[in-house]
């Protein structure tokens, strides 16, 4: 388990971070809205945080990986061979790492403040302090032996968190959700609008909720039925692009990774069962 | 055979009728933003680095004028839009808004009036500069436009760090501005008797503009960009305010909401919306007959689609068509000659001007 201990706490770490990060731009941008009179209630906010912990924090958890990989090797390196207690460079790595992203993120973005909640000096406090407690939540995970379970709850939970943004999109947002995968809403006829809506939106709410149930329950059904989902519908994209002439795409890929992630959740469940 | 043949003149006659031919005017142009027509076959152009050049179309030969103001050429900012005064044969005035750093270094809007005398811009006359300061040149609007009573609109983007700052009247981001030709304030402006607000702010909510055009009857039409989706085309009227970005049909760059909002009473809507967007990058309502199928449509360039939107609007409904996407380039800028010949300028180093060929040519 030490093989994968460490970058599995990097993974962990950075999702915790992209948590403690992603609702300083919600809820600054949520205190804009009211002061400027508009109805912000529960209803909206809460759209706007889920909205914003996955498609803002997916965008944020791939450069925080990045960030912390680096931070932690070196403080790891410099914890080994110094007299410096890893418990307080972790933490101070983890800040480093998260204000030199969003300084880099501006540098590089035209000298633009990319992230809402960044632009003001308690905005980037705020952001520093989120780094530190990632980096103090790294700390705990690597001094720590994990189980299995933990393991499997947090790529289930993971999971389902990557497939929690499709199901927001088709419930509130459809249009903008139709042209990731290619087409206009708008141009297609009513019946087909109301029936692209229902079967994604039941497709993707189907395949959150038994991931979500699959980590909660540790019962390896749930995760084998999404994965049956999402390889039927791999196997379905290339009959449609090899027998019904669709066109080539390269979306069963994506359906194929969908697939195996949780039919190895799944196994692992069930080849350890006895294990655990 | 005959039959053959009648099948081949059909075909061929639906091809020439359902494709425009294109002609490459001028190439190797450097980031030119913006041209007008001084006649027929000459026209003046900026360049964002800061050149303001005359090039004929004729004999290609390209002459640059001396005595151009300074500009901020970094990011989205330099040299942008130049228009002719409507009195331009007499008074050869003609204005150029930019970017450069104001008295603070900070990065701001700048209006300016000048003679165009020979090759030399002369009597060089600062008419306005934004109460816009930002860190660098980024979301500037910069297109200007007269109004039927002579009065200059101006747009001045949100410079994207500031966008709330559009929804307050005590700056210039993200406003429409309306100013006399000598850069002082028609006592007409909305806003003139606000506490509080500039008086030479004309509407309010806006994000970056890339397209204002009044048309004969008065009206004001203005397209903007959004950030992800919701880019818009509005009808422009006094003290009204556009939304952006309380409302807006669109997301942040980085996928967080903007606004969970799309509409608001006090609020107004756009005539339409681009979700995915466009990027649309200028825009003319084209009067003329040389391509009757064009005659009094809006044609709108875009960036990213890389065409010419054909817009209609009619009773609140529109409708829009793609052309000129065979050229499959980002579509800066675009003008009718005096004659009515249509013209696009293609965007970033190495520009071309092409001349849309009618068919009767």
């Amino acid at each position: 388990m030490n093989i994968v201990k460490y970058p599995f706490a990097v993974f962990s770490a950075a999702l915790f971070t992209v948590m403690l990060i992603t609702p300083i731009s919600s809820i600054s941008n949520l205190l804009w809205l009211s002061s400027v009179d508009m109805p912000v209630g529960l209803g909206s906010s809460l759209e706007v945080l889920l909205f914003d912990f996955q498609r803002l924090g997916i965008a944020l958890y791939g450069v925080i990986i990045l960030g912390f990989t680096i931070a932690f090797t070196v403080s790891g390196l410099i914890a080994k061979y110094t007299r410096l207690g890893s418990k307080y460079l972790y933490p101070l790595a983890g800040a480093f790492a998260i204000g030199l992203t969003m300084f880099l993120m501006v540098e590089l973005m035209f000298q633009s403040e990319l992230l809402g909640g960044n632009r003001t000096l308690i905005g980037k406090i705020l952001h520093w302090l989120a780094g530190f407690v990632g980096g103090y939540f790294y700390y705990l995970l690597v001094s720590v032996e994990r189980n299995l379970t933990f393991i499997i709850r947090f790529l289930g939970i993971l999971y389902s968190y990557f497939i929690l943004g499709s199901v927001l999109d088709w419930i509130f947002n459809p249009s903008n959700a139709a042209t990731g995968f290619g087409f206009v809403l708008s141009e297609l006829s009513n019946d087909g609008q109301n029936a692209l809506i229902r079967d994604f939106t039941s497709f993707f709410l189907a395949t959150f909720l038994f991931s979500l149930l699959g980590a909660i329950t540790l019962n390896p059904t749930w995760f084998f039925s999404v994965a049956i989902i999402f390889f039927g519908a791999a196997i379905f994209n290339l009959s449609a692009i090899y027998i019904h002439g669709t066109g080539y795409n390269t979306i069963y890929i994506v359906e194929l990774l969908l697939g195996i992630w949780p039919l190895i959740l799944g196994l692992s469940i069930y080849y350890n069962k006895g294990k655990r | 055979m005959k039959f053959n043949l009648f099948i081949c003149i059909l075909l061929f006659s639906s091809f020439s009728f359902s494709t425009y031919q294109y002609e490459t005017v001028l190439d190797e142009l450097d980031d030119a933003w913006s041209f007008v027509f001084l006649s027929e076959d000459s026209i003046l152009y900026t360049e964002m680095p800061g050149a303001l050049k005359v090039a004929s179309l004729d004999n290609k030969s390209i002459v640059e004028i001396k005595n151009i103001p300074e500009v901020q050429y970094v990011s989205q900012g330099g040299l942008s839009e130049v228009i002719l005064d409507p009195n331009f044969i007499e008074n050869n005035k003609i204005y150029l808004s930019y970017s450069a750093k104001n008295s603070n270094n900070k990065s701001t809007l700048f209006l300016m009036s000048a003679e165009l005398i020979g090759n030399e811009l002369k009597n060089n006359t600062v008419i306005f500069e934004a109460n816009a300061p930002r860190r660098t040149a980024v979301h500037l609007g910069a297109k200007i436009a007269f109004m039927q009573d002579g009065t200059l609109l101006l747009a001045s983007g949100d410079g994207f760090d500031h966008r709330e700052k559009a929804q307050k009247l005590d700056n210039h981001f993200g406003k429409i501005i309306r100013i006399n030709t000598d850069g002082s304030i028609p006592s007409d402006n909305p806003f003139i008797s606000v506490k509080g607000a500039l008086d030479d702010i004309y509407s309010y909510g806006h994000r970056n503009m890339q397209g204002l055009v009044v048309l004969s009857s008065g009206e004001i039409y203005e397209h903007e960009h959004g950030p992800r989706g919701g880019d818009e085309i509005n009808l422009i009227k006094p003290s009204l305010n556009y939304g952006w970005p309380a409302i807006t049909y669109g997301i942040d760059y980085s996928g967080a909401v903007i606004s969970p909002f799309t509409e608001k009473k006090g609020m107004e809507q756009p005539l339409l919306y681009w979700t995915p967007s466009i990027a649309p990058s200028d825009m003319i309502f084209y009067e003329k007959d040389i391509y009757p199928e064009l005659t009094n449509n809006f044609l709108v360039t875009a960036l990213v689609s890389k065409d010419v939107k054909k817009i209609t609007f009619e009773d609140g409904k529109y409708e829009q068509e793609s052309l000129f996407a065979d050229l499959n380039t980002r579509l800066r800028n675009i003008q009718a000659s005096p004659g009515g010949v249509i013209y696009l300028l293609t965007d970033g180093p190495g520009g071309k001007l092409i001349k849309v060929i009618p068919k009767d040519l």
